[in-house]
Parts: C-alpha cells; structure tokens; sequence
C-alpha cells in the first residue's frame, strides 16, 4: 500500500480531498502535459485531446473524496485519463462521420501535427528530424490501443511496470509484452530510417 | 532477439529510461561477449531515442485556469443542486400526506370497482353455465318429430275438473 509519504502527489490529493484548491492545481501543473501527451496520442486529435484531457482533471477533482491513496496517484490519474479515452474512441465508432484528422481551428489547412520547432538545428537537420517524428507519430497511432498506451506511458520516466500494468488492467508480464510488440512493430517500420543511424547520433 | 536474463534486465530498463553509466557498462561488457547482439540493441537504442526525442503536445498557456474554471462551475451546480433539495423537500412535505390520501381514496375507489365487476361478471357467468345446463337436461327433440300431426288430431275432451276434485 502507497502512504502520502511516499507518494507526494497522492498528499496533495488529501488535501484536494479537503477542498484545497491550490493543491489540485499544483497537481494540474505537474500533470497537465503528461496527461495531454497520451491522451493526444490516443485520439490523434488535439482539439479533443484537450477537452478530454481537461475532464480528466474535472474526473479527478470529483473523485477527490473517493480516493484511497492505495496506489500512485499518477496510476489513478492516467487510469482515468485512459478510461476516457476509451469512452471517446468507442463514442467515435458508434458516429463515424467524425473526423480523425481535425485541422487547426485558427487554418484548417495547417494539420496539428506541426507544432512549434523548439529545437535549435540548422534547416536540413530540422527537416529530417521532423519527417522522422512525423513517422514515429503516425506508427504509434497505429498500434494497438494498448500497445501504444503501454509505450507512451513508459516515456513516463517515474512509472514502473508495475504502475503501467496497473493502468492497463493487465499483469506485468503481459504489459512487457505488449510493449515488446509493439517495438518490434516500430522497429520493422522504421528500419531505413534506425539504419541511417540519425537516430541514434542525436543526443 | 537473445532471451539472456542481463541483457533482457537491461533491454527493459532502457525502456522505462535512459541506462545508468553502470548499466552502460554491464551493457557494454555483455555486448563485448555476444557481439551477435549489437544489432539488435542497436535497433532497441534507436528506438528508445526516436521514442524519447517525441516532442511534448503543446499545451496551451490557460489549460490550468480552464480547468479550474470548470471544477468551480461544477461545484457551483453542485451547490445548487444540494440547496435546492430543501426546498424540493419542504414543497414534497406540504403535498405529500395530500396526495397520499387522494392517492388511498382513488386506490380503495379502483379496488372497490374491480372487485364489483369482477362480481357481476362471475355471476353473469354462472347464470350463463345454468341456461346452457337447463339446455342439456332438455327432453331430445326427436320426440317433437309428431308434433304437426297431433296438433292436426281432434282436441280430446277436457279434463272432469270436479270429478278429479271429488276423487281427491
């Protein structure tokens, strides 16, 4: 069993628990770009990944009495945000006529993918590296939903399998399982590009 | 891919995160003995640096004031629902043990309704069985087969009403 102590999220949510609002946004803080990053990557949409992301705190907030501190509070968060995401793809294949690629709100001709570039690389660097990223986006989207949960969830760096294994609902070993296909799926895809070796010079 | 427990330990490892200068060393050495390995790990490497250089979704700048923004409507409709519930119960308190009894008197006046034409039904139905017993018991009509022709006969003569008295 986790104790407050060594979980200082799962303190911060006692507090929540108490009404204290300068706690839960502290845990919006620190949680607000892990939480959009998966749910994004398990909606490709970030128009939805925000309003989804954004309940998943509301979710937290109203759960707040019913929390336990039985567990990490960054398994229960991504649990729930995970749920959601479930509820919306399934919601999503019950109305098909939906877009899975939504444009930009401001131009719709520019796709969201293209984020600000906050790296500093010369031009060509910049290009290769985006085309890359680009790639690896479009092969984790299509993965499995848990395939891809249990990867990006591992770029977590403060979760363990076992907290990974906990969101999933699945056993540790079927978590390392997943996560072993779905690298080897990636790893077939994206061989001319791991062979020119950009990849692994950029540190 | 080798299913030696080091290299599948340190495999692992540098999924979750980036390998200790230790494990870079363990792994080194491993690599240095099972160079039929080097590939492979190359290829994990990769991927694990591909996975890592994924740029984080932007979030936009108010995502925590939104949010904040939504809990206090929340907990605003919240509030109101709790506060409304007096009243609902105040208004229910008034008209409750009012409809109850206007409830009691149409229920007892619906049972008492079906009760009698349930009664009236069964009995109409027992005079209905009755009528079709007295049609059974009846005589069989092959006796009435001579009817015309004794009608046709010559009335015979009236019965001695005194005599039949006298006797008695």
């Amino acid at each position: 069993m986790m104790s407050a102590e060594q979980d200082p999220d799962a303190a911060l949510m006692l507090r929540v628990k108490q009404g204290d609002m300068a706690a839960f946004e502290g845990l919006v803080e620190r949680y607000k770009q892990p939480v959009l990053n998966l749910v994004y990557r398990m909606l490709r949409d970030a128009t939805e990944a925000e309003d989804i992301a954004q309940a998943v705190f509301i979710q937290v907030h109203k759960s707040a009495q019913r929390y336990q501190a039985a567990s990490k509070f960054s398994t229960w968060l991504f649990t729930i945000a995970r749920n959601l995401c479930l509820n919306e793809i399934r919601r999503r294949s019950r109305h098909p006529t939906d877009s899975m690629d939504a444009g930009h709100p401001e131009n719709e001709d520019q796709p969201w993918q293209q984020f600000e570039d906050k790296v500093t690389a010369g031009p060509p660097e910049t290009l290769l590296h985006t085309e890359l990223e680009d790639k690896i986006e479009e092969l984790l989207s299509e993965l499995p939903e848990n395939q891809r949960t249990a990867i990006v969830l591992c770029r977590q760096n403060e979760l363990s399998y076992e907290d990974i294994a906990k969101v999933l609902g699945c056993s540790v070993s079927a978590t390392k399982s997943l996560i072993h296909r779905g690298r080897e799926f990636l790893k077939a895809k994206l061989k001319p590009y791991l062979r020119t070796g950009h990849w692994t010079e950029r540190k | 891919m080798t299913t030696d427990p080091t290299y599948r330990r340190l495999l692992e490892t540098s999924w979750l995160r980036p390998l200790t200068t230790a494990e870079e060393t363990e792994l080194r050495s491993w690599l240095a003995e099972h160079p039929e390995a080097v590939v492979d790990w190359e290829a994990e490497a990769g991927i694990n640096h591909a996975l890592g250089a994924l740029r984080d979704v932007p979030v936009p700048s108010n995502f925590t004031a939104r949010v904040l923004a939504a809990v206090q409507r929340e907990q605003q409709t919240e509030r109101r629902r709790t506060a409304a519930w007096p009243q609902v119960w105040h208004g229910l308190s008034r008209w409750l043990p009012r409809t109850a009894v206007a409830g009691i008197i149409l229920g007892v006046g619906a049972i008492a309704y079906i009760h009698t034409s349930q009664n009236t039904r069964r009995e109409q139905m027992v005079r209905d069985v009755e009528t079709v017993c007295d049609v059974r018991s009846m005589p069989s009509p092959r006796i009435l087969q001579d009817f015309d022709t004794i009608q046709e006969l010559t009335p015979a003569p009236r019965p001695d009403v005194l005599l039949l008295s006298l006797l008695e």
